[in-house]
């Protein structure tokens, strides 16, 4: 097969969610000799790209983006011991700690957010509902995380956004991290207000804003 | 018939694992083995179906679904499982009634069927936010100077006395008991000190607050009604499960609340209208519910009122009305705001939709999603108690060409919906009337409306 081709086919096993072959077609790159890591960006990802456009349109939805995901991350465990030999690495775009703030136990527009990210090759570690504020400067820590996701769907909970940040100044640790918020009554004003970093009204955005963040340099970081 | 302690235990017994593998290993592939057995297809071109078989086919699908997934429970990672017999039984000893209200008020909440011309049961207002007590007071006598109305929903304080409520903190409880004492006094001052309050406890997100404010000095019943929320999808809590213990002892009325989301774990509307139908046997089952509250969602736009998500609650609602004793509220939100005509288009698009198909009650649709602090109106409660009253003259193949005709007439901006009015902008605060504008654009709106063949009765 074509280097072409096997590119296309990866790309199809995706966005058709088909573990086997995603599997398949990552062996047909090791026999062939193919830049394992060429595969993965001209491949799987442009895959990816195509599902999330498809999921932005309200086409498909969570479940297929879900089990593209996993033969994404089938394909990938066949293809790494080639990239880890040839020294190569996956570019990683970046480490986003996402969770719902204390006392909400709103979480499936959180589980969107990371799930899309997740698609757009971030690393997302997500915490869960109803956390406290010190857990999340915590686990940020412990993660390495490079942004901050505080998800809020309360008038009485999106006061738990301000206080991370402001735990996050009495460490001295508020330009370690960029913070996004988001969740049903939260606004840009209120990102403003509070001082986080950005606010995103979708996952869609969500997407885009981090980018954006991520291609800024922090401030004294 | 499973006792709630026979629930609990099952889910201190049941399977163990991962909230994500219960999501991905069980919930969404016996989702889809589920809808594909079953053949349910979604059909755009239809959003309201008169089709009384597709309906009895589709909660033989969610009984069956049921046995096959259970129900999370978060606190203890396990399973509450149920045989399709356990779950059978449950419908079979079903009385589909609920006692609500007192004196002049009281009354029975039952079920309705789809094409049925009975009136549903009026539930009005909305937990909505409301940053001020004269506010809060001024929407309740409104809603309670609406005839019709046998229930509402009072609104949510955001804070007591200056100090921000903080979810689960005292000062929610403290917010929590004024914002009853409210709507007692405001019911009292429109003369109806009956009406039952079935959103119990708004102000309160944590259990602990709600039990806590329950208590009957503060000035509940139990012929009111309290909202024990499952979480999306198919998961419980010892929260809520707390609430339902208390209230089961207590014997008062408990509101299974549930709201399954369109393109979330659900899939499409096909997946999602087997689950919706499903959330109404897991009201019975674990909440113990004499009532539920029910409002499937969009995942991208928030609101109730896409084709989509029209068609899931037309198709889950025929299923339930049909098979399930069990009075549901069926709860729409809108992506438009108060004092538009988007507002209202979407609202009666929603009401046709789910009083054609047999919906026991429907509240007041929520406007802007129910996420914009005080907006919400008593006009949205007067429109949706007329519509929905007009809506029982119509069969559900007149609804559907009138929703499809609706559907034309704000679809293409659902995306970018105009967020409206507050209250305090379109309404005076201190005599509690709306302005004369709102006034205008609501006679002009219903006579649109009426001109395409929405049978308002005569007396407005
Ligand atoms: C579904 C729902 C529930 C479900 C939750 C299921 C679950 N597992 O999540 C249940 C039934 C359990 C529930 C319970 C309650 N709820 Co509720 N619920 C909703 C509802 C209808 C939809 C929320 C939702 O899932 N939307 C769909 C998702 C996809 O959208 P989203 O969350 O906004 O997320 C998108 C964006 O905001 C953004 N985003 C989200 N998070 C983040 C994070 C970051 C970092 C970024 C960048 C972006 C981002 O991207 C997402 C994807 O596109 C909202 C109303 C609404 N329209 O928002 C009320 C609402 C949030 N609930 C409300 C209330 C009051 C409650 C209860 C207190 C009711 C009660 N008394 O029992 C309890 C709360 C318990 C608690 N402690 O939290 C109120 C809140 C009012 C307020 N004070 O502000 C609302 C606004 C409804 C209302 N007005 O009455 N609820």
């Amino acid at each position: 097969m074509e280097q072409q081709e096997i590119f296309e086919k990866l790309s199809m096993a995706i966005i058709e969610g088909d573990e086997n072959k995603a599997k398949a077609f990552a062996h047909e790159v090791l026999r062939s000799k193919i830049d394992p890591l060429e595969a993965v960006e001209q491949g799987l990802s442009k895959g990816m790209i195509v599902l999330g456009d498809r999921f932005e349109k309200g086409e498909i939805f969570l479940p297929d983006l879900l089990i593209a995901g996993d033969a994404f991350n089938s394909a990938i465990d066949v293809l790494k011991p080639a990239m880890e030999a040839l020294k190569k690495n996956i570019a990683k775009v970046g480490t986003v700690l996402i969770g719902t703030v204390n006392g909400d136990v709103h979480g499936i527009g959180k589980n969107i957010v990371g799930i899309v990210l997740e698609a757009n090759g971030f690393e997302v570690v997500d915490i869960g509902v109803d956390k406290p504020s010190l857990k999340f400067v915590e686990e940020a820590e412990k993660v390495k995380a490079d942004v901050i996701g505080l998800s809020s769907l309360m008038t009485t909970t999106m006061t738990a956004q301000k206080e991370v940040i402001d735990i996050l100044k009495e460490m001295n640790l508020r330009k370690k991290y960029w913070v996004v918020i988001g969740g049903g009554p939260v606004t840009q004003e209120w990102a403003d207000q509070i001082g986080a970093d950005g606010y995103a009204g979708s996952a869609f955005q969500a997407v885009h804003l981090i980018k954006r963040l991520l291609g800024q340099k922090k401030i004294g970081a | 018939m499973l006792s709630f302690l026979d629930v609990y235990e099952r889910a201190i017994k049941g399977p163990i694992m991962s909230e994500k593998d219960f999501d991905m290993k069980v919930f969404i592939p016996r989702l889809r083995n589920v809808v594909n057995a079953y053949g349910i297809q979604y059909n755009r071109e239809t959003p309201v179906p008169s089709d009384d078989r597709a309906a009895d086919h589709l909660y033989k699908a969610a009984v069956d679904f049921l046995s096959q997934v259970g129900i999370y429970c978060q606190n203890t990672n396990r399973i509450i499982q149920f045989t399709q017999e356990e779950i059978l039984e449950a419908v079979r000893k079903a009385s589909g009634k609920c006692f609500a209200g007192e004196g002049k008020e009281a009354g029975i909440f039952g079920m309705r069927k789809p094409d049925e011309q009975k009136a549903p049961w009026f539930h009005v207002g909305s937990g909505i936010v409301t940053t001020s007590e004269e506010m809060a007071t001024n929407k309740i006598e409104g809603y309670a100077s609406i005839a019709e109305v046998n229930s509402i929903s009072i609104p949510a304080l955001d804070s007591i006395r200056g100090i921000p409520v903080l979810a689960g903190s005292p000062a929610e409880l403290y917010a929590a008991i004024r914002g009853i004492k409210i709507g007692r006094e405001a019911l009292r001052r429109a003369g109806r000190p009956g009406l039952p309050i079935m959103n119990l406890i708004s102000t309160a997100a944590a259990a602990v607050t709600t039990i806590a404010a329950s208590a009957p000095q503060f000035g509940l019943r139990i012929t009111d009604g309290w909202l024990c929320g499952a979480i999306s999808e198919m998961k419980i809590d010892f929260g809520t499960m707390n609430k339902v213990a208390y209230l089961l002892n207590w014997g008062a009325n408990i509101g299974a609340e549930t709201s399954p989301i369109l393109g979330g774990y659900c899939g499409g509307p096909a997946g999602t209208a087997v689950v919706s139908t499903a959330y109404i046997l897991m009201g019975l089952l674990v909440q113990k519910g004499n009532y539920q509250l029910h409002f499937p969602i969009h995942f991208k736009y928030g609101c109730c009122t896409t084709r989509d998500i029209l068609w899931t609650v037309s198709v889950s609602c025929q299923a339930a009305s049909r098979n399930i004793p069990m009075p549901v509220i069926w709860l729409g939100y809108t992506a438009a705001g108060p004092n538009t005509k988007m507002y209202f288009y979407e609202a009666a698009a929603y009401l046709l939709c789910a009083v054609a198909s047999g919906a026991p009650s429907v509240q007041t649709p929520h406007p802007a999603k129910a996420v914009k602090m005080d907006g919400f109106t008593p006009m949205e409660c007067k429109f949706g108690v007329e519509t929905a009253k007009a809506a029982t003259q119509a069969s559900r193949q007149q609804a559907n060409e009138k929703v499809i005709r609706l559907l034309e007439k704000y679809e293409s901006q659902i995306e970018a919906p105009p967020s409206g009015s507050r209250y305090q902008d379109c309404y005076d605060v201190v005599s509690g009337k709306p302005g004369e504008a709102y006034v205008r654009l609501y006679d002009e709106v219903k006579e649109e409306l009426a001109r395409m063949g929405i049978p308002f009765s005569s007396k407005g």
